[in-house]
């Protein structure tokens, strides 16, 4: 027999074979008894219908109410999303720098928080926390600007070449590619270069050219040059001059058999292009060919 | 589209599986009062959930529902059975036939009480509800083997309680 035949034989599952040896067993009266009888018993009363106007008049009559509050429930989360993402971007845009930029032939003024001043020069980009201003005056600055300080607690810019310190004064830092320099026109400013403090009176100039310090003249003005529009140069290389050439006009520069090394001493307008060129090229005793955006330089030698 | 929601759909569903349902929880548990219970608790939670239960899964998710409503709460009554008796409108039957007839009856609802309940409940959803293996299998989620398994023991554990083995 196989197994669990009685289930097999009551669903009339089982072989002819297996059917005619179950019928010769002992048992097989009692069983065939127990499927006689049970077939005729009977499950409670049970009233569908009755069972289902209960079901829609006690239970069900509340039910529309808990589907229609889904929607509003949808919308709630969704509130609440936005709300936390507003609150979230408004907490992290408060606290990231205030930062001001200028592009080439562009000059900006920054005013802080406590009223220092800042003149950006051509090129350049300072940032600042407006928040914890009044806990930290710092600046971060890349490029050259021109620096008022209203008198308070230490005053400091961040530069990739070194930090400058002060207390209350008016001072120019230009921070370039190998060239750093810390111009102090009124006060005291205190410049920390590889660890090296110095400290510059008012009147005074640090300069670091390739990593080299370099002695400089004081400027005998009380603020740059450049302010007025004008840019100075005192015994600085000639890459040097060119680099600000293009950063105040917002033109290419090139040069052909100039060395750039050679020192320059003067002046050039910041407005007037073809002045700016004859003031660089006349006392260098160089050529130049002005071609669109295209400037280039070449030594007189050359036809 | 069939929605358990839409209301037309929802009464068909009952009509077709509510006394199925009843007579589950009754033959599980023994208490009628209970299982009427366990219907209606059954439906209202189909109801709620009616956009997550899909039509072909409502059966199931009915059985499931109504058993463990009261999976906790009877497990520990003892199962009294009473089956509503077959009415004996064949009078010309011999006074000492309907005796043994009736004496019979006595031993089976005995023998049905003492069973456990999911061979008791497999036995006479078959006996009485005529369902298949096949059904009783999906609705107590379990394979066809197992209740033709329960099925060959309750046969077996109610002979030799009625012949008295």
């Amino acid at each position: 027999m196989q197994e669990n035949y009685l289930a097999k034989w009551l669903s009339g599952e089982l072989s002819e074979k297996e059917l005619a040896e179950f019928k010769k067993s002992a048992e097989y009266a009692s069983y065939q008894k127990l499927k006689e009888v049970s077939s005729t018993l009977k499950a409670p009363e049970f009233d569908v219908d009755q069972a289902l106007t209960q079901l829609k008049e006690e239970r069900i009559g509340n039910a529309p109410k808990v589907i229609a509050l889904n929607p509003f429930k949808k919308f709630l989360r969704v509130a609440a999303a936005i709300a936390v993402l507003i609150a979230g971007s408004y907490f992290y845009i408060s606290t990231l720098d205030e930062s001001v930029t200028t592009q080439f032939a562009e000059r900006s003024e920054v005013i802080l928080p406590d009223n220092s001043e800042i003149i950006l020069n051509a090129g350049s980009r300072v940032s600042f926390s407006e928040k914890n201003w009044d806990e930290k005056r710092n600046v971060t600055l890349k490029g050259e600007a021109f620096f008022k300080v209203a008198k308070g607690k230490k005053f400091t810019v961040s530069t990739t070449h070194g930090t400058v310190a002060v207390l209350g004064t008016q001072f120019n830092v230009e921070n370039r590619e190998g060239f750093f320099e810390v111009t102090c026109f009124e006060g005291l400013v205190s410049v920390a270069y590889n660890n090296i403090e110095t400290k510059l009176p008012a009147g005074s100039s640090f300069m670091v050219i390739n990593g080299k310090i370099v002695d400089t003249t004081a400027p005998n003005t009380s603020q740059p040059t450049w302010v007025n529009n004008e840019s100075s140069f005192e015994r600085i290389p000639l890459g040097y001059v060119f680099a600000e050439l293009e950063r105040q006009f917002n033109i290419e520069v090139n040069s052909q058999n100039v060395d750039r090394n050679l020192l320059f001493t003067g002046t050039f307008s910041n407005t007037d292009l073809n002045m700016a060129l004859k003031s660089i090229s006349t006392p260098s005793r160089i050529n130049f060919k002005l071609e669109g955006d295209n400037v280039l330089f070449y030594a007189k030698k050359t036809p | 589209m069939n929605n358990v929601c839409e209301e037309q759909v929802f009464s068909s569903i009952f009509k077709a599986n509510s006394k199925t349902v009843f007579n589950y929880i009754y033959y599980k548990f023994g208490n009628e009062e209970k299982a009427h219970d366990a219907v209606q608790e059954a439906f209202v939670k189909l109801w709620e959930n009616c956009a997550k239960v899909l039509p072909e899964k409502a059966k199931s998710y009915l059985y499931t529902v109504a058993s463990n409503t009261y999976l906790n709460v009877i497990k520990a009554e003892k199962v009294r059975l009473k089956y509503a008796k077959p009415s004996l409108e064949i009078s010309n039957e011999s006074p000492e036939f309907l005796l043994v007839e009736k004496e019979y009856q006595q031993k089976l609802d005995n023998a049905l009480n003492n069973l456990p309940e999911n061979q008791r409940t497999t036995f006479l959803l078959n006996r009485i509800d005529g369902k298949k293996y096949a059904e009783i299998a999906e609705m107590e989620g379990v394979s066809v083997k197992a209740i033709e398994k329960r099925m060959h023991l309750a046969l077996k554990a109610l002979r030799e309680q009625i012949d008295g083995i």
